[in-house]
């Protein structure tokens, strides 16, 4: 029977609710008999499956879409034609490889943009070496108060 | 000349061009093994590394109300493996069913949601 599910799982999300990332306690690899089975669950979980977590109210903030976030959805968009990925490897690689602390503590749109570089890197289109390389070219050059190139759409009226 | 394996990344794109997705996988699941009005439980099965099946759904009782489509599980897609696509079930829960503290007052809510069939048991 499945009561003992609905247990587990009805404890599950309390836990989980608790897990918040909390910068000003420390933990240190804890032996494996500090952490029980709830424990296990809720640090192992899909850090994107929050429904139900008991949680303080979000203030809704009214906010207008940048242009760096329109282009980097145009680019994950175009990732996705072009066959790089689908939407659930993007949703994995941006909802829950990055873990909690990302996941909750990065913009929406930041959380897009590292993954579009991840999966490039990933999927050996770019190496690391190569990547670092360009963001510490466009540092360079933006310090030195030059164009990054980036595109802006031309103004309407 | 590098001798690293070179993956076909765009095996997904090549399927699902022209036709769309989840529509290239159609007729691919096989017979459905439940229908609409089945009473379902769904599986607790284990959520590490990805999925879409919300916990709180798990071990809880609902009804098909619809065979939505056939897709490789999210568990799946999510890793480039479309070898095994499946049926998904559109399936409504009651709000009471999923939530102890849910309010009598809105005893007739009901949550529908969607859920490949690797979660479902026969209820």
């Amino acid at each position: 029977m499945s009561s003992s599910t609905r247990e587990e799982v009805l404890r599950h999300i309390d836990t989980v609710g608790l897990m918040q990332p909390a910068l000003h306690k420390q933990t240190h690899a804890p032996s494996p008999t500090q952490i029980d089975h709830t424990l296990y669950r809720a640090y192992t979980r899909t850090p994107h499956d929050v429904g139900g977590e008991p949680d303080v109210p979000i203030v809704w903030h009214e906010k207008e879409e940048e242009i760096w976030e329109l282009n980097t959805f145009a680019t994950c968009e175009c990732l996705a034609w072009r066959g790089v990925w689908t939407a659930e490897e993007r949703r994995r690689k941006q909802n829950v490889d990055v873990g909690q602390t990302q996941y909750l503590g990065l913009p929406y749109y930041g959380r897009w943009l590292m993954t579009a570089a991840r999966i490039l890197v990933d999927k050996q289109y770019v190496t690391l070496t190569e990547l670092v390389n360009k963001i510490d070219e466009l540092k360079q050059r933006a310090k030195s108060g030059q164009s990054l190139g980036e595109y802006s759409p031309a103004k309407t009226k | 000349m590098s001798n690293k394996p070179v993956y076909d990344r765009t095996h997904h794109a090549k399927m699902a061009t022209g036709i769309g997705d989840p529509q290239c996988f159609k007729g691919k699941a096989g017979n459905a093994k439940f229908k609409e009005g089945d009473r379902v439980r769904i599986k607790d099965l284990p959520d590490l590394f990805y999925t879409r099946t919300m916990t709180y759904t798990r071990g809880a009782v609902g009804t098909i109300v619809r065979l939505v489509y056939e897709s490789p599980a999210a568990e799946d897609e999510a890793f480039g493996n479309e070898d095994h696509p499946e049926w998904f079930y559109s399936i409504v829960f009651s709000q009471k069913e999923l939530w102890p503290e849910y309010s009598d007052s809105f005893g007739n809510d009901t949550l529908e949601t969607e859920i490949p069939e690797r979660y479902l048991e026969s209820a």
